[in-house]
């Protein structure tokens, strides 16, 4: 595939008081915007992610007006926590095919301090199913607990083996500039955090932030430190999870399809950005796509696996656990951080001669998948 | 449009599976097609309500504030003995994943609304 990402922009995450949804758009637009050295008028396509707290019929108009441009085609997308990695994966289509020339991404919330952490949680609690899941009194937290409680008990494991991802999200946001939390905890912090679904506790569960990313897709680079879009693949397979097959969730589908395309294999792979709305779901994710054997993922992460010198290194940003979320910006900073690594940007935190790098994203309860792979320019 | 089924979702205190008349696929959301072969020849069949419980959780942050105050809410997942998995409430604190449960049927959704629970086999 001939797809370019020639910018990415990442604003600080956290609680941030001040802007609204489009302003933390338009301010992680600016940044990809000028990372990529494309001018706002070059922007011929435009594709903007939901926002929860501002819910409208037309964000992708909504941005545009507001920002000043006045792109030949767009639209907005909502995949859940997918959405951002599924719009990079249709801007790489847009103008590998010829229909764009520069698509600009965008995404951006004011989640933690733009609503009630009440109205956050019921929002979010809708991926349940309306009348077989909802009604029950589930949230977001219980049924990723529920895909815990199974995992710890199919494997004799206890929530200790969870808690390595946590600690190790919080060790890489130490060092990254813009992270929600940077103060380095243990799995002892881990375990004697409060319960919010057990056995998922709080610090298992990543924080909700207000802030916002953006990316440039292009038809050709625009400079040395563009990247290519070598492949993506998607799998959506049910949107509940009352309705979810055991282990074959669409994570290694959504992977298989991406590598396929990229021509590549996982042994090609020195990066990645995996999603890690809870220490479970990273847990899942890693398992079903094979990079650690079935119940092994707690135990590869307390031995270092996914530290920058590990043999996985991974989220090397802090990843939602720790960078933080802010919807479907939290999901675009996993790929942005990626892409810094392939530039060889990454200073104290780099991994060394990063040159092919993987991006895996879900929405909902495991249900959406989107993976992505990228590659530096020879 | 969206198929409904004489369930507990109608206040009658049963939990329906779909069975796949090409396949014998088993599932329990409605959908209008078998998601493994595609075949809309399906009918709902009544669970025995029994099965093996899979996971458990305690949640402590609800959505509405005033569901944490009355402690804890219980949910379990369950793998019927038709195949498919059900999400219920747990009534019993004993009920942990590997136990043998059975459902019934309390007025514990928000409003009173009647909801599937489970409990350990045997248990009252
Ligand atoms: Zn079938």
């Amino acid at each position: 595939m001939t797809a370019a990402l020639t910018g990415v922009g990442v604003t600080s995450f956290g609680r941030q008081p001040g802007p609204d949804s489009v302003e933390w758009q338009v301010e992680a637009a600016s940044l990809a915007l000028a990372d990529a050295g494309v001018d706002a008028d070059a922007v011929d396509t435009l594709i903007t992610g939901y926002s929860t707290v501002a819910s409208h019929l037309m964000p992708a108009n909504l941005f545009a007006e507001r920002f000043g441009i006045r792109p030949a085609t767009a639209f907005g997308m909502s995949v859940g926590g997918a959405t951002g990695l599924a719009m990079l994966a249709q801007a790489a289509r847009l103008v590998a095919s010829g229909t764009a020339r520069h698509v600009l991404v965008v995404a951006g919330e004011d989640r933690a301090s733009g609503q009630t952490r009440e109205t956050s949680t019921r929002t979010l609690a809708q991926v349940g199913h309306r009348r077989y899941e909802v009604p029950l009194g589930g949230t977001v937290p219980a049924y990723y607990a529920l895909l815990a409680s199974r995992y710890l008990w199919t494997y004799g494991l206890e929530p200790a083996s969870l808690a390595a991802f946590p600690v190790q999200m919080r060790a890489h946001a130490a060092r990254k500039l813009g992270a929600q939390f940077q103060k380095e905890i243990t799995v002892e912090d881990v375990l004697a955090s409060r319960p919010v679904a057990e056995p998922l506790r709080l610090l298992d569960c990543c924080p909700v932030s207000d802030g916002g990313a953006a990316f440039v897709v292009s038809a050709a680079p625009t400079g040395d430190r563009s990247l290519e879009i070598a492949g993506t693949g998607q799998a959506h397979r049910h949107q509940h999870l009352s309705a979810m097959e055991p282990g074959a969730s669409g994570a290694s589908l959504a992977a298989q399809r991406a590598l396929a395309e990229a021509d590549l294999s996982w042994e090609a792979v020195d990066v990645y950005g995996i999603y890690d709305s809870f220490s479970i779901t990273v847990t899942m994710l890693l398992e079903e796509l094979g990079l650690t054997p079935p119940g092994r993922a707690g135990a590869y992460a307390r031995a270092g696996a996914f530290e920058v010198d590990g043999r996985y290194p991974m989220n090397t940003h802090g990843g939602l656990l720790s960078y933080g979320h802010c919807g479907v910006g939290g999901g675009m900073a996993h790929l942005a951080e990626v892409a810094m690594q392939l530039r060889h940007e990454r200073g104290a935190s780099q991994v060394g001669g990063a040159e092919v790098g993987y991006v895996h994203a879900d929405g909902g309860v495991l249900s959406a998948h989107v993976g992505v792979v990228l590659r530096r320019r020879s | 449009m969206e198929r409904r089924r004489d369930d507990w979702t109608a206040d009658v205190p049963v939990l329906m599976v779909t069975a796949c008349g090409r396949c014998g696929n088993h599932w329990y959301l409605p959908h209008e097609h078998c998601p493994v072969c595609g075949s809309d020849e399906v009918a709902d069949v009544a669970a025995s309500g029994g099965g093996l419980c899979v996971a458990v959780t305690r949640l402590h942050v609800t959505a509405e504030p005033t569901d944490a105050a009355a402690g804890p809410v219980r949910l379990a997942l369950v793998e019927l003995d038709e195949g498919p998995v059900v999400m219920g409430r747990a009534h019993d604190d004993a009920l942990s994943p590997g136990d043998r449960a059975v459902v019934s049927f309390r007025p514990d959704g928000h409003d009173g609304v009647l909801v599937p629970s489970f409990a350990q086999a045997g248990s009252a």
